[in-house]
């Protein structure tokens, strides 16, 4: 009875520090979402408005554009991520001159804070003034402009994206593959395997619970992208890089709709849940096959 | 290899602490040496002592929007006020996006972050509407210790009316007021060898525009001459970032009032937007103006579509343009600061160009010729300390106090300031541009009353943006922005 106290006793601070800070903002923007609350609107005040938010968004053409471009958006930089990556961790497994100094470099994107990468990644690419417009205009005449052409603008938010976390990827998978046991792999080749069968039916079975952990990491991280976008790009040209968190940065923040808002966000963070549910299943059950 | 591995780590850690205790830069704004050394008059410190008395070691917040006029009076007239007062002052200089973003919320949650805020003219009327501001001529009334004989209402321009309400009671201090300009480049505008090429190419003299077509004209040829001499030169700026609420606001507030397309092309009366409607935001002229902006952008440099009203100035600064649509608040560094300006005295000020009968719309005040911009410092009825905000709100004020920060910001709110020495000595530099602010002043104007102006252009920004990145044209880009302002405009509680 006393250790059980002692249990409460010891876990309440977490237990308050959770609520306050992930429960009760979670409600709030629960309740909001079922209001009409523009501070600039005739009233100012919150009005209820039951599902008519949650409606809305089903008809919404601007938010259903952002959705799509951002599960792209993610479907193209978490796949980019994860095959750059671990290939890299399978290089720096192996001894190879210079190896410090490369993981020491490229873990440096790593600590550079988005609203930085974004800044610096505009200071590439800003026609007139970036060195990336210049060389390819001088070098191969390719007319880049991020500011006109949604392709580019586009690209280069996943491109920025890929410099930026690749790093991530590289490192948990190279933790896993140095934690992987040696033996499997000495005996499968002893027995006449090939590197691609070590690779296929031993390292990737093993190394499933570090790529499902890390593809829910980049994923959840992809689909809430904010800062280095709109700083690189604003969300355009026009909306070809208005992604989710974007669209519902634009609608809280500068339109102050914040009951559609918070719909918006109940809705994002409903449908992140679901995919990653969807990705953990279908990965697990292929890891199972494999074994 | 681990010891390299170190020795990288240490120069990395080593760069980044001499990058964090590096000395600040030199302030953006010039800093104003004489205004600091001036010696107030010894009776006008001792009521600033005396009046702060009771606040003395009293911390206040504000926030402002990161331009010249705000960086002077954060780095400049700050100082002075803390000297004066004993009372701290801690200024928050911010993008565009969260001077207003932050205030906001601040006010609406009632938090009393912020003591004093700016308020741009454009969004007085949303803020009136929520009760957000601290009612000044009430509270002077109310608290006449807290008077300075320094300060007074009557010494400001006309622009202090965008900051009443329909009582008259005034909610702001006037501390930046601005028109939105013509510059050209004057070197290239009156080069012989240019005027006669341009005559010969054109039939007609180079000039600076009156019309749209010559504004095209002189647009296409400097954009060719840059192109054949090999200079990083073109024909106009364009305000016409494709992801930034600062193109919609050069559309709607710099090219169709141009075309005679004024507030935005909203019915005040009905809320409409469309034409159908009562509204003028598709018409034919509307949209004669927005084709018009876009083909600009065939003449602009490759930035412009990444350019905001910053961008546009700094494009200018450095020669790119030879002509464009700037922000007057710019003009004074432009013309005069060598440390960030490749065309000092060259620069001219002139009026946009017009289509028929805009002038006299200006003039008769059925409409205007362009942007009039400028904001205030106001108290949001959620301060805690609104005593102290109301003295600096005054020390800010005060005449004294205007020349150096004009000179600096090109901003001038007192009518006093137009004829200080030191402006009429700028005014030279700068193509008379403090005079043309005073003459030209009454022909432009600020934003339409919108209590809901956020939102409504938050709203427009999507087809501007597609239009500007091709996607659309300007027809169906208008036709469509003023469907979904109509719709907005319904959903805040505003029209039938």
């Amino acid at each position: 009875m006393r250790s059980n106290r002692m249990g409460w006793g010891l876990l309440a601070p977490t237990l308050i520090i959770l609520g306050v800070m992930g429960l009760l903002p979670f409600i709030y923007v629960l309740v909001v979402g079922f209001t009409d609350w523009n501070v600039f609107s005739a009233t100012g005040r919150p009005v209820w408005a039951g599902a008519n938010n949650f409606r809305r968004l089903v008809f919404d053409a601007e938010f259903l554009g952002s959705m799509g471009r951002t599960l792209l958006f993610t479907a193209i930089v978490v796949i980019s991520e994860l095959v750059i990556g671990f290939l890299l961790a399978q290089a720096l497994v192996k001894e190879f001159p210079g190896k410090a100094i490369f993981r020491t470099i490229h873990a440096l994107p790593l600590m550079v804070a988005p609203i930085a990468v974004g800044a610096t990644w505009r200071l590439l690419t800003v026609p007139g003034l970036g060195i990336l417009p210049h060389v390819l205009d001088k070098t191969f005449g390719i007319e880049y402009n991020v500011g006109r052409h949604a392709s580019h603008a586009f690209a280069t938010a996943a491109l920025m994206d890929i410099w930026h976390w690749t790093p991530f990827v590289t490192l948990t998978m190279l933790a896993g593959l140095t934690a992987l046991p040696k033996e499997p792999m000495e005996q499968a080749l002893v027995d006449g395997a090939n590197r691609w069968q070590v690779l296929r039916h031993l390292t990737l079975p093993m190394m499933m619970p570090v790529i499902i952990t890390t593809s829910f990491i980049r994923i959840m991280d992809a689909l809430r992208i904010v800062d280095e976008v709109y700083l690189l790009t604003g969300g355009g040209p026009g909306d070809s890089t208005r992604f989710m968190g974007i669209y519902i940065f634009r609608v809280v923040m500068q339109r102050t709709d914040y009951g559609y808002g918070s719909a918006v966000s109940l809705l994002v963070y409903y449908f992140t849940l679901v995919l990653c549910w969807m990705l953990f299943v279908g990965l697990t059950q292929i890891g199972r096959q494999q074994e | 290899m681990f010891r390299w591995n170190k020795v990288l780590g240490f120069v990395i850690v080593l760069s980044m602490l001499l990058t964090a205790c590096a000395a600040p830069a030199a302030p953006a704004a010039p800093a104003a040496p004489a205004a600091e050394e001036a010696a107030a008059p010894a009776e006008a410190e001792s009521w600033w002592a005396e009046a702060a008395a009771p606040y003395a070691g009293v911390t206040i917040r504000g926030i402002s929007e990161s331009t010249p006029p705000s960086r002077y009076s954060a780095e400049v007239l700050t100082k002075q006020f803390e000297e004066a007062t004993g009372i701290k002052v801690e200024f928050e200089i911010t993008s565009w996006d969260e001077m207003y973003n932050k205030p906001i919320k601040d006010m609406q949650a009632n938090t009393g972050i912020y003591d004093f805020v700016y308020i741009e003219q454009d969004i007085i009327d949303s803020y009136l509407a929520q009760d957000f501001m601290t009612n000044l001529t009430e509270m002077l009334a109310e608290k006449p210790e807290l008077q300075s004989p320094d300060f007074d209402f009557d010494k400001f321009t006309s622009f202090i009316n965008d900051f009443k309400d329909a009582e008259g009671n005034i909610f702001g201090v006037p501390m930046e007021a601005f028109i939105k300009v013509n510059l050209y480049r004057k070197d290239l505008f009156e080069n012989p060898e240019i005027q006669a090429a341009f005559m010969e190419q054109y039939g007609y003299e180079l000039a600076p525009a009156t019309t749209h077509a010559q504004y095209r004209d002189n647009a296409e040829f400097f954009t060719e001459y840059g192109r054949e001499n090999d200079l990083d030169l073109w024909g106009t700026t364009v305000q016409g970032h494709t992801g930034h609420a600062s193109s919609t606001y050069e559309l709607v507030e710099t090219i169709l009032p141009t075309f005679g397309v004024y507030n935005w092309g909203v019915n005040l009366d009905t809320w409409k937007a469309c034409v159908e409607n009562g509204g003028e935001m598709n018409s034919d002229a509307a949209k004669e103006a927005f084709s018009f902006w876009l083909d600009m952008l065939n003449y602009a440099p490759p930035e412009a579509t990444s350019s905001t009203w910053d961008e546009v100035a700094a494009s200018f600064a450095a020669g790119r343009a030879a002509q464009g649509w700037v922000y007057g608040e710019n003009a004074a560094w432009i013309a005069t600061d060598p440390d960030r300006s490749i065309v000092i005295g060259n620069v001219g000020v002139a009026i946009p160009p017009l289509a028929e009968g805009v002038m006299e719309d200006a003039e008769s005040g059925a409409g205007y010729v362009g942007y009039y911009d400028g904001g205030a410092f106001g108290i949001p009825y959620s301060s805690n300390n609104k005593e102290a905000a109301l003295l600096w709100l005054q020390f800010i004020g005060q005449e004294s106090v205007q020349a150096e920060w004009a000179a600096a910001g090109s901003r001038i709110v007192m009518e006093s300031t137009f004829s200080d020495p030191l402006i009429v000595e700028m005014d030279g530099k700068v193509d008379n541009y403090y005079t043309k602010l005073k003459e030209w002043g009454p022909l432009f104007r600020g934003a339409p009353p919108f209590p809901f102006h956020n939102a409504l252009r938050g709203n427009m920004d999507p087809p501007i943006w597609q239009a500007l990145a091709g996607e659309i044209d300007a027809s169906t880009a208008l036709d469509e922005a003023c469907r979904i302002a109509e719709e907005t405009m319904m959903q805040l509680g505003f029209g039938e």
